[in-house]
């Protein structure tokens, strides 16, 4: 019974760095250029664990923890949700809390490696990032709040697992209006277009990029992947809301959450083709919309 | 699954919401006529069947809310040569927030008006916050023609309260619609004296100066 | 409750044994350092081991001979907590306070801090009307001194003072609770209180605003916050510690007590104190991260716990209002245990932050940097603190914000509908979350992280024992409170069940207590996770061995450490976001730029009603003319009022 939950986690543990290229991909074509390949960041990931390290001289300890801590605590973030659309590795009552709380864990040292080097352009890029991380999780939570009450259930894979299915006809607009809110905030929570792009190339345009500017290596290699799994996270928090897989065989559902991930960064890519980059003082009020759209879910279903 | 009016409805709260937090004019006018189709549509959608009546004031609601006026105001951002609101007073997140705020009002007070009973839960809450709404953009926004559209919001609000009585007192929607002639006024207003920000001859504040 | 009397006792002789030795100074700290220990360690015996034990009643477990002062969960709980942050606070102060020895009586710094701890437990144990307010009266008396121990500092003196007069208007708040309660009568047991027995049966509501007024004021809930930063920042750290570790608690203990006493409250009461808490949270925290003084953020944060404390309790009133039991004693036990998470991990950053200020003689954030090299002992433990203090895993602030959550997203599935809005209050705790997220990462960022931007002649090296070990102390509490919440969790539900006691049959919270034991499985598996990624990082895959150089500038040559994100630049863009409510102002002229951090409360409202006052007064002067003649003309006219309000009242 616990295998399932275990294979889940590693195909998607194994897929997230796919994401970022399709998303990526997408761009391209859509623009008329043929872009990278889907395969770039397995590539990047592996070119950059073999390269050696640049310390700078400002650092300390946590400037070599943090991007340690932010891949170890994104991966459990992970195995609190249902990836085969039933049972999450670890449950328990109030788990969405512990899922913030460790993608917060991995935010707050990253922050402070920024911090660390004591470069003003990290310094920038760690405040954009917090201020766009305080936004984004009211929105975040609000949307937690539909599920549970829509669900009854209080753990992650109750939420997004089987009491969901039941739930859909009876709370359909309160779901698809958090499903629009948790998709806000993924492009938020992974710094893709709108909020920030991950293609610029000018370090005062940044927000998530410029925060990691000096991590290298292995060390940015981590910081990578821990982006594009939490790109799959959040990819999966959508793709759970939207497509109840609490009833199908974990392997189908399995395929059904890698075929919505895929779906999903598609959709990215096609957002980050057809919309600018929002100016850094809207970035709030897109949040705040996201918030504004799960409160009106949360209305919905308390009427 | 739900019937159609309450998706209408729900996407008119979300126009509302569209207004509430975008910055340029001309998205506000496509969300007003937008909500003029869904207006329209919602008169059919409420009853089964079709009659002719019925028919009648889904066409003339489209044709006024979602068509002439629209293309009036479009007309008339052209002709005042502006194209973003400025940040108003309260700003966009708060107003939005207000927003929400005005939905979660409209909800938990409409079930406790003395109205006759209603098949839909949703119409009456998405009337009142639609109204507030209105009222808070045509408060808040400095722009004549954001000002404009917050009146016509607050109109479609009273229209989508006008539906749930249409039973008891007839031809209020009908009425209603008439009202919009008295938005095209306005328009032709700003058309022709360029009005570019407020009103400001209805400034209240003014009215202190009135003294003998 | 014998052995908490000895042990108090113990601690007041320490704390005269410090006072009358000050020519001896060594044999003063000894015997100041060696009192207190013992002393709390007597006294928070018997309150460990009834916690521990977990009473089976509700009642009260010991008493004094007299009945004055006893002890149940509840008051065991916080005389715990007191202790342990108490005793932590002595031993910190001794070393702490060697410098001031130049300058002052420090025997009378270690005196008072023995009478404020002897005090704070009379408050929480008493058990009649006049033994409460004495004690909470020298509470507040013993903890003006300490506010005002730098006494040739004007911003001491300012603080002290606003401090005094809302203090006075929170006992006078009580005064009035106890005298319509009780119907004049101070004598009154608590007992008799309970169940309406006392002499009227006066309005529940009357008492539950009063005591929110007056509790509320000490608790530091805004609007009525605006002493707490002031003094908190203005007091020697050890002092701050326990003022914003404890002190404020007693706010949140005079609550749940009334609460005890008083039965269920009615419903507005609880969404009163939930909008309350979620107001203090989010604008406590806000204001925080506007601040630029170190130990000025650190009191603005307690302003934010202490919501956060209120929203559960708040959800545990409405729990027992709405008669939905498991809420609120998840309401409670989640109040309960943030109290003492919130205890621990604000104590540990204000003795870090004492450190700091000790090391360089500044408060201001812009000023410090890059400590953490010089001080890596302290940098550490603030670190734990603020991990704590955001409400992350694997430390305590998860464990009991995780309790509040769970109560809040439960009570979305409520049976009354009303309560089940309560569920949105969920949004607020997270924006409170985000923004701690933001203020700490900000606190130790730019005051142990970076290159330093001043240069303070720092002696590295081992510090005294007397400053590291508290620090360690209490960052091991919270690492093992984080870790092993079901060590904690019973007892905290313990004491919450002295305030809802039908709430008897949801003996394990609703499952919390087993759901704790995830907790700590999360916790370990982050462990193992964390190491084990450290574990691959290390191999040595044939990669270059890594190289240290400058920090990469792109590009620019000229780097200074000047140059750095300070505390105000890295807090801007956030607190542009919430505009004027975010206390921010910005001066800027030719040449200059300055940010300050306004309280929207004191500053603006404050100052408002101040000048109008002022105004008044002005006209009020009038009377005063200065002649002898119109004094006495009032003196007879105030007689024949007097006279005519006998003739009229017979």
């Amino acid at each position: 019974m616990i295998l399932s939950p275990i294979l889940s986690l590693l195909a998607v543990l194994g897929l997230a760095p796919l994401l970022p290229g399709i998303a990526n991909r997408i761009k391209s074509a859509l623009t008329g250029r043929r872009g990278a390949p889907v395969l770039q960041l397995y590539w990047d990931l592996a070119k950059l664990w073999r390269k050696g390290v640049v310390y700078s001289s400002t650092t300390t300890v946590i400037f070599r923890l943090a991007p340690v801590v932010l891949a170890a605590s994104t991966v459990l973030a992970a195995s609190l949700l249902p990836l085969d659309g039933r049972r999450a590795l670890l449950s328990f009552p109030g788990d969405l809390v512990a899922f913030a709380g460790l993608l917060g864990l991995g935010r707050f040292l990253l922050v402070l490696a920024a911090l660390d080097t004591g470069s003003s352009f990290e310094g920038m890029g760690a405040s954009r990032e917090v201020t766009v991380a305080t936004f984004a999780e009211p929105a975040l939570f609000l949307c937690f709040t539909v599920l549970v009450i829509a669900t009854g259930d209080l753990r992650l894979e109750g939420m997004l697992g089987r009491p969901l299915v039941a739930a859909w006809p009876l709370a359909a607009p309160s779901l698809v209006l958090a499903a629009a809110s948790l998709f806000i905030v993924l492009l938020a929570e992974t710094a893709r277009v709108p909020v920030d792009d991950p293609l610029t190339h000018l370090e005062l345009t940044m927000i998530h990029e410029v925060m990691v500017l000096d991590h290298s290596g292995p060390d940015l290699a981590l910081i990578l992947y821990a982006g594009s799994v939490k790109l799959a996270l959040f990819g999966s928090l959508v793709v759970g809301v939207l497509v109840p897989r609490g009833q199908l065989a974990a392997p189908l559902a399995l395929g059904v959450l890698v075929a919505g991930l895929v779906a999903i960064a598609v959709l990215v890519g096609i957002v980050e083709s057809v919309m600018a980059r929002l100016r850094m003082n809207r970035v709030p009020q897109l949040l705040v919309a996201a918030t504004a759209l799960a409160g009106f879910g949360l209305t919905l279903l308390l009427a | 699954m739900r019937p159609v009016h309450e998706l209408l409805l729900l996407l008119v709260v979300l126009t509302n919401f569209w207004v509430l937090g975008t910055t340029r004019l001309s998205a506000t006018i496509r969300a007003v006529a937008i909500q003029g189709v869904l207006l329209a549509a919602l008169p059919l959608a409420l009853h089964p069947g079709i009659s002719a009546h019925r028919l009648g004031l889904a066409a003339g609601t489209l044709v006024v809310k979602a068509v002439v006026l629209p293309a009036f105001l479009v007309r008339a951002i052209r002709e005042a040569a502006v194209r973003r609101e400025i940040e108003p007073l309260i700003g966009f997140s708060a107003s939005m927030l207000l927003g929400a705020g005005a939905v979660a009002l409209g909800f938990s007070i409409a079930p406790r008006l003395p109205l006759p009973e209603l098949d839909t839960r949703t119409l009456v809450p998405v009337a009142l916050s639609t109204v507030i709404i209105g009222l808070l953009v045509l408060t808040t926004r400095s722009k004549a023609v954001t000002q404009v559209v917050g009146y016509l919001i607050l109109e479609n609000g009273i229209y989508v309260f006008g539906l749930s009585q249409a039973e008891r007192v007839p031809f209020l929607v009908e009425v209603g619609v008439l009202l919009d002639i008295f938005v095209g006024v306005f328009i032709m207003g700003i058309v022709v004296f360029h009005i570019n920000r407020e009103f400001d001859s209805l400034d209240s504040a003014r009215l202190t100066e009135l003294r003998d | 409750m014998t052995l908490v009397a000895v042990g108090l006792a113990l601690i007041l002789l320490a704390g005269l044994g410090a006072f009358a030795l000050e020519r001896q100074p060594r044999r003063a700290d000894q015997v100041f350092r060696y009192g207190v220990l013992a002393g709390s360690g007597a006294a928070a015996w018997p309150a460990v081991v009834l916690l521990l034990r977990g009473a089976r009643s509700s009642g009260v477990a010991e008493r004094l001979p007299g009945g004055a002062y006893g002890l149940d969960l509840l008051s065991a709980w916080f005389l715990a907590l007191l202790l342990g942050v108490g005793a932590c606070a002595a031993v910190y102060g001794i070393p702490y306070l060697v410098e001031e020895r130049r300058h002052r009586r420090v025997g009378v710094a270690h005196l008072l801090l023995a009478v404020l701890l002897t005090a704070l437990a009379g408050v929480f144990t008493a058990r009649t009307i006049i033994a409460f307010l004495a004690a909470w009266e020298v509470m507040a008396v013993a903890a003006y001194l300490l506010v005002v121990f730098e006494r040739e500092r004007a911003e001491a003196r300012r603080a002290g003072l606003i401090y005094l007069v809302l203090t006075h208007a929170s006992t006078l708040a009580l005064l009035a609770m106890f005298a319509t309660w009780s119907g004049g009568g101070v004598e009154s047991r608590f007992e008799d209180l309970a169940g309406g027995r006392a002499g009227t049966a006066a309005p529940a509501s009357a008492i539950l605003v009063l005591a929110l007024i007056g509790f509320g004021i000490k608790a530091g809930v805004v609007p009525a916050h605006f002493w707490l930063p002031g003094a908190h920042a203005a007091a020697p750290s050890h002092i701050s510690a326990l003022l914003s570790g404890v002190m404020i608690k007693t706010g949140i203990y005079g609550l749940l007590r009334v609460l005890t006493l008083l039965g269920p409250p009615p419903p507005w009461w609880g969404w009163t104190v939930l909008l309350l808490g979620l107001a203090s949270a989010v604008l406590g925290v806000l204001w925080a991260l506007a601040q630029h003084d170190l130990k000025r953020v650190l009191a603005y944060s307690s302003v934010e716990n202490i919501g956060i404390i209120l929203v559960g309790l708040g959800l545990g009133a409405l729990g027992a209002a709405y008669h939905e039991p498991a809420l609120a004693l998840l309401g409670f036990t989640g109040a309960l245990l943030h109290t003492l998470n919130h205890a621990l991990f604000k104590s540990l950053l204000f003795l870090g932050a004492g450190a700091v200020v000790r090391a360089t003689g500044t408060r201001e954030l812009d000023r410090l940097g890059g400590l953490g090299r010089l001080m890596p002992r302290t940098a550490a433990a603030f670190l734990v603190g603020a991990l704590a203090i955001a409400g992350l895993p694997p430390l305590n602030g998860f464990v009991s914000e995780w309790l509040i959550f769970r109560g809040l997203l439960e009570a979305g599935g409520a049976e009354a509908a009303s309560l089940r809005a309560a569920s949105a209050a969920a949004a607020g705790l997270a924006l409170t979350g985000a923004l701690a997220l933001a203020c700490f990462t900000k606190l130790h960022g730019t005051v142990f992280l970076g290159k330093p931007r001043e240069r303070f002649a720092i002696v590295s090296g081992a510090p005294d024992a007397g400053l590291t070990a508290p620090q360690r102390f209490l960052a091991s509490a919270c690492v093992v409170i984080g870790v092993l919440p079901p060590v904690v969790v019973p007892a905290a539900a313990g004491a919450a069940r002295v305030v809802i006691p039908d709430a008897g049959t949801a003996g394990d919270l609703g499952g919390a207590a087993g759901a704790a034991a995830r907790v700590t499985l999360v916790a370990l598996s982050l462990a193992v996770l964390v190491a084990l990624v450290w574990r691959i990082r290390l191999l040595d895959g044939g990669r270059p061995a890594a190289r240290v150089r400058e920090t990469w500038a792109c590009a620019y040559p000229g780097v200074t450490s000047r140059m750095q994100y300070m505390a105000s630049s890295f807090a801007a863009s956030l607190l542009a976001a919430f505009g004027p409510l975010s206390g921010r102002r910005v001066v800027a002229g030719p040449g200059s730029f300055e940010v300050h951090a306004a309280d929207p409360v004191l500053d603006t409202a404050g100052r408002f009603l101040w000048d109008r006052l002022q105004r008044g007064a002005a006209r009020a002067r009038l009377l005063q003319t200065g002649r002898l003649r119109w004094y006495l003309v009032y003196l007879i006219l105030s007689l024949l009022g007097l006279l005519g309000y006998l003739w009229t009242a017979t």
